[in-house]
């Protein structure tokens, strides 16, 4: 990641970025947290983000996506999507709260399948 | 229920400038695709403790309106923060044979984002004088 961005460029990375976070915003209301389940919108977009990141780095890789649209999409749209704060701070909510099992049930299943997705996702579009 | 429109437009908002400042973060700290990835671990490391002493303090004053809420957290601060990033460096790390170090990175990361976030909302709720919360925020936005 060097070299000059250009004002459009940056541009289009933080809209990307806005545009993520209003989906995940969006997605996180519309499946809501009930007690000991596991918070399953920040789930969907983090997993779903994580994929869509993996195809685009497998895009990448031969040359099939332009640099630029490359920091539009992963850094600014999946980024924005996904999130890391809101995952951390829910994990401790349910340990805090005795909910061991639904905490730990949360790292594992969201890091099991982001990594399966993007993992899949860069071998299929590489 | 229906989102009004100022707190999608406050989660808009603070969606471009967390996005604005982790690219700001990626352009301060440039590593190569073998490198140990500091820059999103320093990200989402200040996001979480910065998340978790809004959940702790602002969050659980009942006079805290709603569209600030979601502008600062789920806006600002999930943006700022990332997942996908952190699979990604896993991706690139691995191809470049260097596994281990990836094995490593994603242990500091999600070590280090929950302990900072105990400790976010344990601060946060004792400058607050208020329980820490141990009920996750409604709709899973951590509001």
């Amino acid at each position: 990641m060097s070299g000059a961005l250009s004002p459009p460029v940056i541009a289009a990375v933080l809209g990307a970025g806005a545009a993520g976070a209003v989906l995940r915003y969006l997605l996180s209301r519309a499946f809501p947290v009930r007690p000991g389940h596991l918070p399953g919108g920040i789930l969907i977009v983090n997993v779903i983000g994580s994929g869509v990141a993996g195809a685009l780095i497998g895009l990448a890789e031969r040359a099939a996506l332009d640099g630029d649209l490359r920091l539009v999409l992963v850094t600014g749209f999946c980024g924005g999507l996904t999130t890391f704060s809101t995952w951390s701070v829910e994990t401790v909510e349910l340990a805090t709260g005795g909910r061991w099992r639904a905490a730990v049930l949360n790292v594992a299943v969201t890091l099991v399948l982001g990594l399966g997705a993007a993992a899949a996702a860069y071998l299929a579009f590489r | 229920m229906p989102s009004p429109a100022p707190t999608l437009l406050a989660v808009a908002v603070g969606g471009m400038a967390g996005t604005g400042l982790r690219l700001a973060f990626d352009l301060a700290f440039p590593h190569g695709d073998a490198e140990f990835p500091i820059e999103t671990l320093l990200v989402n490391l200040v996001g979480t403790f910065a998340l978790g002493w809004l959940a702790g303090g602002l969050w659980t004053r009942p006079t805290t309106p709603t569209w600030l809420k979601a502008g600062l957290g789920p806006g600002l601060i999930g943006s700022f923060t990332t997942l996908s990033a952190v699979m990604a460096s896993l991706l690139v790390l691995t191809r470049e044979g260097e596994a281990w170090l990836g094995a490593l990175y994603l242990l500091v990361s999600v070590a280090g984002g929950l302990l900072l976030a105990a400790l976010g909302l344990k601060l946060g709720s004792r400058l607050a004088h208020r329980p820490m919360p141990h009920e996750v925020g409604d709709a899973g936005s951590t509001l």
